[in-house]
């Protein structure tokens, strides 16, 4: 078997290449894919409510203030199960970083009030631990914060000039919340409070009368068993006045709209991929087939029925793409990593290698391989042994 | 034994007129025997081998081998009597570079065997009786061309073939190695094989039961081989 695959040296190596771009391509577009899809399942778990108006608000909070008194309201409507005060604001409030989907996110949470998300009743944790009610400067952040910042439990990081203990760090997620700092929501109101001066004015002058509780940019509204979200969330619009009521299947169209151009863009990067990667590889192993042509004529002058060689073509091809394409995952994985590797200083993670991807690039490779190697022993054993021994020469 | 009977090959190409390289040709060797068959390049002798081993189709005539009619059965039952009745010896070797000395001449049972005795043991004797015994697990492009023809030469007499064809076993072989190869067949011969030398050399004549002279897909020069005479 080493003696075949050392002979199909050149081909493994082509093939390698092949399934290696279309692992590559693949991975990008699931890392895309995860990112839409964990977007998807955080909205549809959950009625998002913000306040009438712009504010502070960004995330699925964006938004203006939501007091207090309208998060009781909500919390009367028929159908709903909770509603939990939250205050979203952008880290760093500055025209760099306008892009929400990369954009670091301060997350406040009201811990007295259990996280209504059917999806994520509790944030996924890797190390340490999650918030407590009663906390207060500690924070969890998202795994992708703490790459970047080379943070672990226990370190100190300075919101706003005040330091906050790193209590955990959440799992990977590859989506909004790895970029996340989530803090009680004391603590996001008292940053709040510290990022907008107007909102100091407001405040100082007691031109409008506002408590604590009152500083909210949002809140998270969970549904009874049995209700429909979307018909909820209408009956809160209509009921509770001054609110923004994201619908969940609105938002979740929302989200794959806003992401469509970025997911139309990998799928076509690869389908390219398939289109490209597979020719290669099927061009490969047909001319490694039609390489040994002499040998298939001698081997048929020796005696071999079609049967025998299209076997043994056959095996040959499956062990040979087998282990190409098993190269070329490696070789994928290796470069992702690599690459991965680098951009984590930044928090970005490019590559996806889903189990999906990898099972399903080997199979691909493997059919394909088989298909082509199938084409050319066709195309061979139609030839009679002295022409493949001729054409061989 | 191996009988033609009136075989005809034309090839047809995409110009010009086709070109009919078997024009009805009859040949019969008795087993035991050396037949011989001279001519000039482009005679039709090379062709007429391969029919005969049923390495290309003729278009017209019957090949029959220990008493079966080959040629005319399905495509497996040909490749079957190839690799049971049928053992070839080519000018250029054709042992597969990929495989040693040894697998090359293994390969012979692999497809064309009978299913008894050990093939490896088998070849591993008649490597030696080649005097290339050490060379066993060496790749053709180690060894030299007369070398190479005795392995090919092992790989084709491994089965015991009633039926030996040489296209030009000699052409790429010094005056030495030639002779150790015409020597084998000559003794496959006295084993009880029928044998067909293809060659444009006299040389391959000197231990001919029968010379044919082959001219435009026709035999010349064709005398009867008897039953039973001496070689």
């Amino acid at each position: 078997m080493i003696r075949v695959l050392r002979g199909y040296a050149f081909t493994i190596a082509g093939i390698a290449i092949g399934v290696a771009g279309i692992v590559a391509l693949g991975a990008m577009a699931e890392r895309i894919v995860r990112f839409v899809e964990g977007g998807d399942r955080f909205v549809l778990g959950q009625i998002s409510v913000a306040g009438r108006g712009m504010g502070m608000g960004t995330g699925f909070t964006a938004g203006g203030m939501l007091p207090a008194a309208s998060i009781r309201a909500i919390a009367e409507v028929p159908g709903v199960s909770g509603a939990q005060a939250q205050v979203m604001l952008p880290l760093n409030p500055s025209t760099s970083q306008f892009m929400t989907l990369t954009q670091e996110l301060v997350l406040g949470l009201d811990l007295a009030v259990e996280t209504p998300n059917r999806h994520y009743p509790r944030l996924p944790v890797d190390q340490g631990r999650n918030l407590r009610p009663g906390d207060r400067h500690v924070a969890v952040v998202g795994a992708s914060f703490a790459s970047s910042r080379g943070l672990r439990v226990g370190d100190s990081l300075v919101l706003e000039g005040t330091a906050y203990e790193v209590v955990g760090i959440l799992e990977r997620t590859l989506t909004a919340p790895d970029r996340f700092v989530v803090v009680s929501i004391d603590d996001a109101r008292q940053q709040w409070v510290a990022k907008d001066p107007f909102l100091r004015t407001v405040i100082a002058t007691g031109v409008a009368p506002l408590n604590a509780a009152d500083l909210n940019t949002g809140a998270a509204v969970g549904w009874r068993e049995g209700e429909d979200p979307d018909a909820v969330a209408r009956r809160i619009a209509e009921r509770v006045p001054n609110v923004n009521v994201q619908i969940p299947s609105e938002l979740s169209q929302l989200l794959r709209s806003s992401t469509a151009f970025f997911s139309a863009l990998l799928v076509g990067i690869g389908v390219l991929a398939f289109v490209i990667g597979g020719l290669s590889l099927a061009n490969t192993v047909a001319a490694a087939v039609f390489e040994r042509i002499r040998d298939f004529g001698v081997k048929r002058a020796l005696g071999a029925t079609d049967l025998q060689l299209g076997g043994e073509v056959l095996t040959e091809a499956l062990v040979v793409t087998l282990t190409g394409g098993a190269v070329g995952v490696a070789l994928a994985m290796g470069l992702g990593a690599a690459v991965d590797g680098w951009v984590a200083r930044t928090g970005q993670q490019l590559f996806l290698f889903s189990g999906r991807l990898l099972g399903g690039a080997l199979v691909f490779s493997v059919l394909l391989g088989a298909a082509a190697a199938a084409y050319a022993t066709l195309r061979v054993v139609r030839l009679s042994p002295a022409e493949a021994i001729r054409r061989g020469a | 034994m191996l009988e033609a009977r009136g075989l005809v090959k034309t090839y047809r190409a995409p110009a010009g007129p086709p070109i009919r390289a078997l024009d009805g040709v009859d040949l019969r060797v008795p087993a035991g025997r050396v037949a011989v068959v001279l001519g000039a390049s482009g005679s039709g002798k090379s062709t007429l081998l391969n029919v005969l081993g049923l390495l290309e189709d003729a278009d017209a005539g019957d090949v029959v081998i220990a008493g079966e009619r080959v040629n005319k059965q399905g495509r497996s039952a040909r490749s079957r009597a190839r690799g049971r009745y049928v053992g070839f010896v080519f000018q250029s070797f054709l042992l597969l570079p990929s495989l040693t000395a040894l697998d090359n001449v293994v390969l012979a049972a692999r497809y064309g065997g009978r299913g008894g005795g050990d093939p490896r043991r088998r070849a591993r004797e008649l490597l030696a009786q080649f005097g290339v015994a050490e060379r066993e697990g060496h790749y053709p492009p180690q060894l030299s061309g007369g070398e190479q023809q005795r392995v090919a030469f092992c790989r084709a007499v491994l089965n015991d073939p009633p039926l030996l064809l040489a296209d030009e076993p000699t052409g790429n072989l010094d005056d030495a190695n030639g002779r150790v190869i015409l020597d084998a067949l000559r003794a496959r011969a006295r084993a009880g094989a029928a044998v067909v030398v293809v060659s444009h050399r006299a040389d391959a004549v000197t231990d001919a039961d029968a010379v044919y002279r082959m001219h435009q897909g026709r035999l010349a020069d064709a005398p009867p081989i008897p039953e039973g005479g001496t070689p």
